[in-house]
């Protein structure tokens, strides 16, 4: 480097990223405080110490039962999400399809679209063509927008991979089927891993689908979350809200130690 | 077989996925928004666009929306600039901050705002004891609560577009600049500013429609009399069923990203062509 940058510049930097810090985290922070809070109301700084709260929410059926919703609809998404679109990706990066350019568009599309307007249409079409929304329909539409973060992580593994390497086991005599899974998907692992936490991730956190697909025995967490924010918050919303946090920093830690963070932070 | 039916094979599930589970209930939405008692008919469009209330709610989502996009602007691309300037290890812990709020659920971060903006929460008591306010300031239902939550949910995304354009951009092209003489600030001006561009303006329509469309921390917020437009369909789909007012605005929705959009992807598409 010249000159390097003024020392003005430099604690303007530090001083505005620790600011950016504080309001992304804050909200998080003072979710985590309230939990541990002692008092009956909601009150940041808490007051006192206790897991009361905590305690709380595993003795409540209402939260057990749409962490136990949440959990299974979250597994169904996650696998079906990772094959049905790591499959696509390997079709979509062969460029063999006639339509492949399209294809791949079709496939992100769901990241493009806003969920509320997908949420509208699912909710309409199933309930005209099927009757009342069933959990498996809410794995669907939760699969469908899960579909395009794995199809982009394997996408972006494979455009690494060696070409060559598949030529190599066909001239050695493998067949297709063999070809396809001792060395393609080898070579995927790494993405539709990442895929598929973004997967479980997406389908355990998302709000505006299940807001819309939610029924009397449908409820998932977050819109149980959401039903008592509207009515009658008291510090075991945030208890549930911290064990979330929880989850999320456990899968990004995962994340970070099997494949880098970095390498899909900037994809 | 041969490799085009094995790809066909590999890619058939998803394809009927996305036929049955993504275009169609959207076509049978848009179907919906034009649905009559006796054939098509426009009727509940005229009845968004004639109403001064529903215009009312439609402004406030572009006013609040740009704001809030301008915002993340303002903070996600010095950010994004300082992440790609420090070392891997700090890189790595601001890549976590950035990240950690956009894989944690909206309603979680919305609650711990509900918290902070409150009547007796931390930034109003901070305020009115800095004698910056009254007693009677209030932060929650306001815009500005609306505002400060949104920021927080999509400035991630900002951050990470412009962030995947500038660790792309040369930085000798930077060092070129300050051998020339150009200061600090004329260098991120003249060259750095520039270059990411495409990563701000893909990130501000990112921010733009995802702002646009959001209505759980505006709901939780804003509260019942300050709608936007997402916020009111939720309401006609829950509270008033009607579905087919509520299928046409978000046609209405929809158009008005489209509207947004469409420029940009004609833009960039010509640059690629």
């Amino acid at each position: 480097m010249v000159r390097s940058v003024p020392t003005w510049l430099r604690l303007a930097a530090i001083v505005f990223v620790v600011l950016t810090a504080l309001i992304l985290l804050a909200p998080l922070i003072v979710v985590v405080g309230v939990s541990i809070s002692e008092s009956q109301f909601i009150a940041f700084p808490p007051n006192g110490l206790s897991l009361r709260w905590y305690q709380a929410v595993l003795s409540s059926d209402a939260y057990l039962g749409a962490g136990w919703i949440s959990l299974q609809i979250a597994a169904v998404v996650t696998i079906l999400a990772t094959l049905v679109g790591g499959a696509a990706a390997i079709a979509i990066h062969r460029r063999q399809l006639p339509f492949s350019e399209l294809l791949a568009t079709a496939f992100l599309s769901p990241l493009v679209l806003p969920t509320i307007i997908y949420a509208i249409g699912m909710l309409m079409f199933w309930s005209a063509a099927f009757g009342p929304v069933t959990p498996v329909v809410l794995a669907l539409s939760h699969t469908v927008i899960a579909l395009p973060y794995v199809v982009r992580t394997t996408l972006a593994v494979l455009a690494e991979s060696d070409p060559f390497l598949e030529e190599a086991a066909r001239t050695m005599g493998a067949n297709r089927l063999q070809r396809l899974w001792f060395v393609v998907v080898p070579q995927c692992l790494p993405g539709l891993a990442a895929g598929a936490f973004f997967a479980f991730n997406i389908s355990f956190d998302e709000a505006v689908l299940s807001l819309f697909l939610r029924g009397p025995t449908l409820t998932t967490l977050p819109v149980q979350i959401y039903g008592q924010l509207e009515f009658s918050p008291d510090p075991s919303v945030a208890a549930v809200s911290t064990i979330m946090i929880g989850l999320t920093i456990a899968l990004i830690a995962i994340i970070e130690r099997m494949l880098g963070l970095n390498r899909f932070a900037s994809a | 077989m041969n490799d085009r039916t094995e790809n066909l094979l590999l890619a058939v599930p998803g394809i009927l996925l996305l036929a049955l589970a993504f275009f169609l209930p959207i076509a049978q939405m848009l179907a919906l928004s034009v649905a009559g008692p006796d054939g098509p008919t426009l009727a509940q469009f005229e009845r968004f666009l004639s109403d001064p209330y529903y215009l009312g709610v439609l402004w406030r989502t572009v006013r609040l929306s740009l704001l809030i996009t301008l915002i993340c602007a303002a903070i996600g691309f010095p950010l994004a600039y300082i992440m790609t300037k420090v070392g891997p290890r700090l890189r790595l812990w601001l890549v976590v901050m950035v990240i950690l709020p956009l894989m944690t659920s909206v309603v979680v971060r919305t609650f711990g705002w509900m918290v902070l903006l409150s009547r007796s929460g931390l930034i109003p008591e901070l305020l009115r004891d800095m004698g910056l306010v009254g007693r009677s300031f209030a932060l929650m239902q306001t815009e500005a609560a609306i505002v400060i939550g949104m920021v927080q949910v999509l400035l991630p995304f900002m951050t990470l577009s412009v962030l995947g354009v500038l660790t792309r951009i040369d930085t000798r092209l930077e060092e070129a600049a300050r051998t020339m003489g150009c200061s600090f600030l004329q260098t991120i001006r003249t060259v750095v500013l520039p270059l990411a561009l495409p990563g701000i303006v893909a990130g501000s329509l990112l921010c733009f429609t995802l702002s646009a469309s959001s209505f759980v921390t505006p709901n939780l917020l804003g509260g019942a009399r300050i709608q936007v437009l997402a916020a009111s369909i939720y309401r006609s789909v829950t509270a008033t069923p009607d579905w087919p007012f509520a299928a046409a605005q978000a046609v209405i929705l929809f158009a008005g990203i489209l509207l947004v959009l469409i420029p940009y992807i004609r833009l960039t598409g010509t640059r690629h062509g």
